[in-house]
C-alpha cells in the first residue's frame, strides 16, 4: 500500500498532496524534488523510477511534464504503484477534459474527491472512471482547450511512452454539452509506436511495433460493443526466428508476437471470428496492447549524411522520402537530430518552393529540428544544413551527430495492416456514427550515423 | 496543503449529498485529526457522536463515509465507539459499505490490535473472504495481509479452502484487487505437484492482463509453483508461455520497464531458458532513459552465449561510441566480462576491446585496461601479446583503477615485458601522492619484479617502495602489506617467491551474481520492491514497529572486527603527540622482528586482492563513536540530586550512519522505576524519537542504558539554528523531568560527505562569497596534520587536498549533512603554533556557528 501520493510541478512545487497513513514525514516531496534534481548515484544522473531515502521509497512517473509520486515504507509491489500513478493521470485527464498543471489547480477540490475513492488507506480501491462516477460528486472547471498550446506529436511522445493519455479527445466524462444533451460517441484510436533501424545500405536491421487500440466512449447506457479485426490475424510467432517472416511485408498474415486485453474485454469468439465484445467503461482504456516484430514496409526512408566542409564547419544533408501511396498524406511531422555537442550555429536551406516547413535549432540541447505540415505520398524533402563548431571535431563526427528521429501522424494508414474491420454497437433504437481514428507515431532508433541511417 | 482543504470543500457546496460529504471530507483531514489529538478529547466525542449517528444514514454512501473517517481519527477514545459502528457496516447490505469498513478494520488494527482481536473483527473479515462482492473480497484479502504482516501470531493463513475460494474470486475482480489476491495467495505452499500444476493452471489466464502489476504477480505466483513441480515437459511449457508477456513489459511506460527488467534479471539467474532466444528486445534504444539502459546490458551479459556473442559484441561495441560517459564505461565493462564468462569467445572480445583502444577515447581506453586485467586472471598466459599495446596508453592513465590494474599486470608477467622495471620506475616516482589502490599495487608489482630479475635495478627499486611504504605513510593496509614482504624477503626468499608468485585461482564473473540464499528468497519476492533493490525486505523495510530493536543494533555485525588494526591505530595517532604517532613504526622498520608469522590464506587474499578498497576509512569512522556497554562514560544531563535519585546521562551518537540518543538510566532512589517514555521538543534539527522508549524496570541501585534510534526533521522550530536540544523524560513514579542537551553538528555529518576534488573546486565556485563564513581558534594547536586529518575523518569530515602557504598548512575538507546540504571545510594553521583559522563555505551558512562550535570542542579534547 502507498502512505502519500503527491503532484509535483516541473519546478517541484507541490500541486497536489494526500497523505493516506501518516507514516512518512511531511517533507517527503521537497526531499524526493532534491534527490531527483540532484540525483548522481551509480554514475546515474537520471534518477530511477523507485528508490529509497532513509526507509522511505519514492515512486515517480512522469505525465506531460508534471510528476507523479507516491511513497512507502513497505514492500509492495512496484510494478502496482507506478501502474498506479499512471492511472491516476488518465482517471484524472477523463474527469478534467485535459491534464495539465493549470487544470490540477482549478480543479483540485475535485482531484481530492477523486484521490479519496481510488486510494482508501493507501489501498488502490478502483480507477476505473465507470466506477467512479457514482461516488463523485464535484463537476469540473473546464479549461479552455484552446489557450493551451497544441500538443504536436513531439510531445505526443515525449515521455516515449504508447499509452499516452488520448490525442483526439480533450472532454471530460462528466462535463455536459451546452445543449444540455451528452453527445453519442465513441472514439478508437489505433496508435502504433515504429522503430526501424536501416543499415547504411538501405537493409532493415531491426524493425518493431508497439501498439495499442485505445477507447473512449461517451455511450450512454452502456451498450455491449463488438469489435472485429483482421480474420488473419494470428497470435505467436511460430518459429524462433523473425526472419521466417521475411518477405511477407506485401501480403500475408498479420502476426502479433503477443498481446494483451483489458480487463473488460471477452474473448469468447475471438479464436474462432477475432472479434471482441466489451462493455466499455467510461473514459478512456486500452482496449489490446499488441506487439509485432514480423516486417513490414516503413512509411518513410531517411537518408542522412554529414560531411565535414572545412575547419569547424560541417553540413548536413536530411533527405525523406514518403513510401506509402500518393492518396494519403501524413501530418504534423517532425525530425530531430542531435548535432554535436561543440556546434554554436547552424544556418538551414529549404528546397526551393518549400511550403508549411519549419527549421530550429535548439541551443539547449543541440539539436537540429525540422517540421512539415503535411508529406504527400511518394514524395521527396530535403533539407540542408550549414553547422558552425567552436572547436575541432575530435575523431568521427558522424559518430557524435544522430540518431535521426522520425514523429508523425498518418490517418487511415498503419503499418502493421492491423485492422478494426467493424465496431457494432448493440442499440437497438439509434443509429450511431461512431468516430473513428488511425493515429501513428513512431521514433527512430539507431545510435550511428555514418554506419546506418536511422529512421522511421 | 492539506489545512486549506476544508476551506475550499466548504464554498462547493452542492446539493444535500455532496454537502454532507464535503463536511465529513473537510473533518477527515489533518486539521481534525491534529485538533483531536491536541488534547480536546470532548471536542472529539462530539464529533465522534455525528460519525457514529452518520454510519446508519440510509444512504450507503454517508454510511461508508462515516466509517472512513472514523477509522483516521487516532484517539484511543474514539476508537471503542467506532467498534459498533464498524460491526454493523462488515455486515452492511451496500457492498461499498462492505469493502470501507474492511479497510477500516486495518486502520483499527495500526491503532489498537488488541480492541480487533477482542471485538472479533478478525472473525468478521475472515467472513468477507466469501462475500459474494469481488471488490469486498480485494479488500478483505489487503486488511488481512496488512494485519498478519504486522502481527507474530498466524492470523491469516491460506488453506486448501480460502485457496481455492480465492482463484474462484480472482476472475471476477478488479485488476488491483487481483494484484492483492494473487500476493496474498503467493505465501501459499502447495501439497504436491499436483496441486502446483492446478494453480499454475488457473493462474496463467492472468498473464494476458494489461495491468503490468497482473502480470508480475502473476509470474512470481507461477515460478512459485514451479519450484514444486517435477515434470520437465510442464517447466518448460510453462516457460514458453512466460516468455511473451515478460517481452511484453519492455513495450510498457519506461518506468514499468526498469521494474521488469530488475525482476527479469533475477528470473534469468534462476531460469535462462525463458529468455534465451529473445536477447534482442534487451537491445538498448537510443531513446531508453539511462536506468533502462544500465538494467538491459546487465541481462544481455546474463543471456550472452557462444550462439549470440557475435550479435551482442556488435551493440556493445556500438554503445562503447555513444555519447554517454557512463554507459559507455559499462558497455566496455561488458565486453570484458562476456570474455570471462565465454572462454570460447574471450579471443573475439578481446579484439573488439582493442579496436575501442585504438579510437584512443581517454576514458574507454582506462576501462578496457581494468576489463583486460580480469580477463589475464581467467585466462593466464594466453593473451599476453596485446600488453605491447596496452603499454602505448600508459601515459594517459589518470584513473587510480585503471592505473592499478596497469601496474598488475606489468607485474604479473615481468619477466616477459623487456622494460617491466622502466615502466614501474616512472609510476615510482610519484608514489607518495598516488591513491591506497595504486600504492598496494605498486607495491606488490616491485616485489614481482625482483623475484622474478633479482638485478640492481629491482633491488634499488624494491628499497624505495619498502621504504616508502612503511615509513612515510600513514595507510595501515599499505604498511602491513609492506612488512609481510619485507620480512619474507629477508628471512627467506623462496618462501617469498612461493607466496607471491603462487598461483592464482581461476576467476569467474561474479560480479553483479547473487549468492543462491539470496537470490531464493528475491526470487519469492519478484513482483515487490525488494526485486527491485536486489536487496531483502528487512534491509529496508524500516516499519516503525520498534520492537527489541536497540539490542541488536547495539553491536555491528561482523565486517568491521576484521580491520581491529587499523582503529586501534587512529586512536594512537590522535592520541599521542605527533612525534611519537611516527617514530613507532620507524622504529619497528629498522629492526623487522619476526613475529608470529601471518597465517597464509589471509596472506594469499592480501596479495591477490587486487580491488582491495582502503577499508581503513570505513573502520575509523567507528572509533571516536561511544560504545554503549563500554564506551567513554556519556555526559550526565540529570544529576540524581535534581532527579530525586534518577540520573540520566545521554548523548546524541552516530552510528553506522544512524543517528541514536545513547541514554544511561541509574536509579538511586529508593523505589522501582518503570514506564520511562521520552519527548523531544522542538529543535532545530527536528531530532525526534523514532519509536518508543525501551527500558526495562529499573530496581533500585541498578541502571539499564539504551540506544534510541532518531529521526531527523520532525519538528523543526523555526528561527536561527542551535544546538538546544530540551528533553523531556517521565516515569510511572515520578515527576515529569525536564533537561537540557547540546547537540553537536558532527553527528549529522554523513558517510556519504566524501567529494571528489573537481566536485569540490565547482561546488566552492559555485557558492557566492556571502556563504563563506570564517572563524579564528586561537586556542588550538594544530601539532601533526595527519592526527588532525585522522581526528576528523573520524567525524565524517573527509580530507580533500592540502598546500603550503609560507608556513602555514592550509587542509581542505568537506563534509555532508542530512539532505544532502555540502560544508566545504578551509583549515589553515602554522604546526605546533596556536591559532587555527577555520573557514567555510555552504549552502546553510548559518550552520555555520553550529560547526565552529563543534569543531572547536572536537580539536580541543
Amino acid at each position: 500500500m502507498i502512505s502519500q501520493f503527491f503532484v509535483l510541478s516541473q519546478r517541484g512545487d507541490n500541486i497536489v498532496f494526500r497523505d493516506y497513513r501518516g507514516d512518512v514525514q511531511k517533507g517527503s516531496a521537497e526531499i524526493f524534488f532534491r534527490k531527483v534534481k540532484f540525483w548522481k548515484e551509480d554514475g546515474e544522473e537520471e534518477a530511477p523510477p523507485v528508490f529509497n531515502v532513509d526507509g522511505v521509497n519514492y515512486f515517480h512517473v512522469k505525465v506531460v511534464g508534471l510528476l507523479f509520486v507516491a511513497t512507502t515504507r513497505t514492500n509492495v509491489s512496484p510494478s502496482l504503484v507506478l501502474e498506479l500513478l499512471q492511472r491516476i493521470a488518465r482517471v484524472v485527464k477523463d474527469y478534467l477534459g485535459v491534464l495539465n498543471e493549470d487544470s490540477i489547480r482549478k480543479n483540485f477540490v475535485l482531484v481530492y474527491e477523486l484521490l479519496d475513492e481510488v486510494v482508501d488507506f493507501g489501498y488502490v480501491q478502483t480507477t476505473s472512471t465507470e466506477v467512479l462516477k457514482s461516488f463523485i460528486f464535484n463537476e469540473p472547471i473546464v479549461v479552455d482547450v484552446a489557450r493551451l498550446p497544441a500538443l504536436g506529436p513531439a510531445g505526443l511522445f515525449m515521455q516515449g511512452t504508447k499509452r499516452m493519455p488520448g490525442t483526439a479527445v480533450t472532454k471530460s466524462v462528466v462535463a455536459n454539452e451546452p445543449a444540455g444533451r451528452k453527445r453519442e460517441e465513441i472514439f478508437v484510436d489505433i496508435i502504433e509506436k515504429i522503430s526501424v533501424t536501416f543499415s547504411s545500405s538501405g537493409y532493415i536491421l531491426t524493425s518493431e511495433i508497439d501498439g495499442t487500440i485505445q477507447m473512449k466512449s461517451y455511450l450512454s447506457g452502456n451498450p455491449e460493443i463488438r469489435l472485429a479485426l483482421n480474420d488473419d490475424l494470428s497470435i505467436g510467432r511460430g518459429g524462433r526466428s523473425i526472419y521466417d517472416y521475411s518477405g511477407s511485408s506485401g501480403s500475408g498474415a498479420v502476426i502479433l508476437d503477443d498481446c494483451n486485453f483489458h480487463e473488460s474485454v471477452h474473448l469468447d469468439s475471438f479464436d474462432v471470428d477475432r472479434t471482441l465484445s466489451l462493455v466499455p467503461p467510461d473514459g478512456e482504456f486500452p482496449v489490446m496492447n499488441y506487439r509485432i516484430t514480423q516486417e513490414f514496409k516503413p512509411p518513410f526512408r531517411i537518408n542522412a549524411l554529414i560531411e565535414e566542409a572545412g575547419p569547424l564547419k560541417a553540413e548536413v544533408i536530411l533527405k525523406v522520402r514518403a513510401e506509402y501511396a500518393s492518396s494519403i498524406n501524413a501530418n504534423t511531422i517532425l525530425v530531430q537530430m542531435p548535432l554535436p555537442t561543440y556546434t554554436t550555429r547552424v544556418s538551414f536551406e529549404l528546397e526551393p518552393g518549400a511550403v508549411g516547413q519549419v527549421t530550429d535549432f535548439k541551443e539547449s540541447n543541440k539539436r537540429l529540428e525540422w517540421g512539415l505540415k503535411k508529406i504527400v505520398g511518394g514524395s521527396e524533402h530535403t533539407l540542408r544544413a550549414k553547422l558552425t563548431f567552436s572547436q575541432e571535431s575530435h575523431g568521427n563526427i558522424t559518430k557524435e551527430a544522430g540518431p535521426v528521429s522520425m514523429n508523425f501522424t498518418i490517418p487511415m494508414y498503419n503499418a502493421s495492416r492491423l485492422q478494426v474491420k467493424y465496431l457494432q454497437i448493440a442499440k437497438k433504437s439509434k443509429t450511431y456514427n461512431p468516430y473513428r481514428w488511425f493515429t501513428f507515431g513512431d521514433s527512430g532508433n539507431e545510435a550511428q550515423l555514418a554506419l546506418a541511417s536511422p529512421a522511421t | 496543503m492539506s489545512g486549506h482543504d476544508s476551506k475550499y470543500f466548504s464554498t462547493t457546496k452542492k446539493g444535500e449529498i455532496p454537502e454532507l460529504k464535503e463536511e465529513l471530507n473537510s473533518q477527515y483531514k489533518d486539521k481534525r485529526k491534529d485538533a483531536v489529538k491536541k488534547s480536546q478529547p470532548d471536542l472529539a466525542i462530539l464529533a465522534v457522536n455525528t460519525f457514529v449517528k452518520d454510519s446508519q444514514d440510509p444512504n450507503p454512501l454517508i454510511r461508508a463515509l462515516a466509517v472512513r473517517t472514523m477509522g483516521c481519527i487516532r484517539v484511543d477514545k474514539i476508537t471503542e465507539y467506532l467498534c459498533d459502528p464498524l460491526q454493523r457496516c462488515l455486515k452492511d447490505d451496500d457492498p461499498y459499505v462492505r469493502k470501507t469498513a474492511a479497510i477500516c478494520v486495518a486502520k483499527l488494527y495500526d491503532i489498537n490490535a488488541e480492541l480487533v482481536e477482542d471485538r472479533g473483527f478478525l472473525e468478521a473479515l475472515k467472513d468477507l473472504i466469501s462475500d459474494n462482492n469481488p471488490m469486498v473480497v480485494a479488500n478483505a484479502v489487503a486488511a488481512l495481509a496488512e494485519i498478519q504482516e504486522n502481527s507474530s501470531s498466524p492470523i491469516f493463513e491460506i488453506t486448501g479452502n480460502t485457496l481455492s475460494k480465492l482463484l474462484t474470486a480472482l476472475n471476477e475482480c478488479t485488476e488491483w484487487g487481483q494484484v492483492f489476491i494473487l500476493d496474498a495467495l503467493s505465501k501459499y505452499k502447495a501439497a504436491d505437484a499436483r496441486e502446483a500444476e492446478n494453480i499454475v493452471e488457473r493462474v496463467t489466464p492472468r498473464l494476458q492482463h494489461a495491468n503490468c502489476a497482473v502480470v508480475l504477480s502473476a509470474v512470481k505466483m507461477i515460478l512459485q509453483q514451479m519450484e514444486l513441480i517435477t515434470s520437465t515437459d510442464v517447466v518448460r511449457n510453462l516457460c514458453k508461455k512466460m516468455a511473451p508477456p515478460l517481452v511484453t513489459l519492455l513495450s510498457a511506460e519506461p518506468e514499468i520497464q526498469y521494474v521488469a527488467l530488475r525482476n527479469i534479471n533475477l528470473i534469468v539467474q534462476r531460469r535462462p531458458t525463458i529468455l534465451a532466444h529473445e536477447i534482442k528486445v534487451f537491445f538498448c534504444k537510443y531513446n531508453d532513459p539511462i536506468y533502462v539502459k544500465m538494467e538491459k546490458l546487465e541481462i544481455m551479459i546474463k543471456l550472452a552465449s557462444d550462439r549470440n556473442i557475435d550479435q551482442v559484441l556488435l551493440e556493445f561495441k556500438e554503445y562503447a561510441t555513444e555519447v554517454d560517459v557512463d554507459f559507455v564505461r559499462k558497455a566496455v565493462r561488458a565486453i570484458g566480462r562476456c570474455a570471462i564468462k565465454l572462454e570460447r569467445a574471450a579471443e573475439r572480445c578481446i579484439s573488439v576491446l582493442l579496436e575501442l583502444i585504438k579510437i584512443k577515447v581517454n576514458y574507454v581506453v582506462q576501462e578496457a585496461i581494468i576489463v583486460i586485467k580480469d580477463i589475464f586472471r581467467r585466462y593466464p598466459n594466453t593473451y599476453e601479446s596485446i600488453i605491447a599495446t596496452l603499454c602505448e596508453s600508459l601515459d594517459t592513465l589518470d584513473e587510480p583503477e585503471a592505473k592499478a590494474s596497469m601496474i598488475w599486470i606489468i607485474g604479473e608477467y615481468a619477466e616477459r615485458i623487456d622494460n617491466a622495471d622502466e615502466l614501474l620506475e616512472s609510476f615510482l616516482e610519484s608514489f607518495p601522492e598516488e591513491p591506497a589502490q595504486v600504492q598496494l599495487q605498486l607495491l606488490t608489482a616491485t616485489v614481482k619484479l625482483f623475484l622474478k630479475k633479482p638485478t640492481e635495478g629491482p633491488q634499488q627499486m624494491i628499497q624505495v617502495v619498502l621504504n616508502n611504504a612503511t615509513v612515510e605513510t600513514d595507510n595501515p593496509d599499505l604498511r602491513d602489506r609492506a612488512y609481510i614482504y619485507w620480512r619474507l624477503l629477508s628471512t627467506d626468499p623462496e618462501a617469498a617467491k612461493d607466496v607471491v608468485l603462487a598461483e592464482k585461482p581461476v576467476i569467474s564473473d561474479d560480479s553483479n551474481q547473487l549468492d543462491p540464499s539470496l537470490l531464493d528468497e528475491l526470487l519469492s519476492n519478484i513482483a515487490t520492491l525488494s526485486s527491485v533493490y536486489h536487496k531483502p525486505p528487512e534491509a529496508f523495510v524500516t516499519r516503525v514497529k520498534t520492537t527489541q530493536k536497540t539490542e541488536e543494533e547495539d553491536y555491528p555485525d561482523g565486517g568491521e572486527t576484521g580491520y581491529s588494526e587499523s582503529p586501534s591505530h587512529a586512536v594512537d595517532s590522535a592520541a599521542s603527540p605527533p612525534a611519537t604517532s611516527s617514530s613507532a613504526p620507524h622504529a619497528a622498520a629498522r629492526q623487522p622482528v619476526p613475529v608470529t608469522p601471518a597465517p597464509v590464506p589471509d596472506l594469499l587474499g592480501d596479495l591477490i586482492g587486487l580491488d582491495n578498497d582502503n577499508s581503513g576509512n570505513g573502520a575509523i569512522v567507528s572509533v571516536d563513536q561511544p560504545t554503549v556497554p563500554s564506551g567513554p562514560p556519556l555526559p550526565v544531563v540529570l544529576a540524581a540530586s535534581t532527579g530525586q535519585g534518577l540520573q540520566i546521562s545521554a548523548q546524541l551518537v552516530r552510528r553506522d550512519g544512524q543517528i541514536f540518543y545513547s541514554l544511561l538510566f541509574e536509579n538511586n532512589s529508593q523505589i522501582p522505576l518503570d514506564g520511562f517514555m521520552i519527548q523531544f521538543n522542538k529543535n532545530t534539527f527536528g531530532v525526534a524519537a523514532a519509536g518508543p522508549l525501551q527500558v526495562p524496570q529499573l530496581l533500585p541501585g541498578t541502571s539499564a542504558s539504551t540506544l534510541l534510534p532518531m529521526v531527523l526533521f520532525q519538528n523543526i522550530a523555526p528561527g536561527p539554528p542551535n544546538t538546544l536540544l530540551q528533553v523531556a523524560v517521565k516515569n510511572n513514579q515520578q515527576p515529569v523531568w525536564y533537561f537540557n542537551d547540546k547537540v553537536s553538528l558532527l553527528v549529522f555529518f554523513s558517510e556519504d560527505g566524501r567529494m571528489e576534488r573537481s566536485a569540490f573546486l565547482e561546488t566552492w565556485k559555485s557558492l557566492p562569497d556571502s556563504n563563506e563564513v570564517s572563524k579564528d581558534f586561537p586556542g588550538i594547536v594544530v601539532n601533526s596534520v595527519e592526527a588532525t586529518l585522522d581526528l576528523l575523518a573520524a567525524s565524517n569530515m573527509f580530507f580533500i587536498a592540502k598546500r603550503k602557504h609560507a608556513n602555514q598548512d592550509v587542509l581542505y575538507l568537506s563534509a555532508k549533512i542530512p539532505r544532502g546540504i555540502p560544508f566545504l571545510i578551509e583549515l589553515t594553521a602554522v604546526i605546533g603554533i596556536p591559532g587555527l583559522k577555520c573557514a567555510i563555505k555552504s549552502p546553510s551558512p548559518e550552520m555555520a556557528p553550529l560547526f565552529f562550535e563543534a569543531l572547536e570542542n572536537l580539536l580541543k579534547s
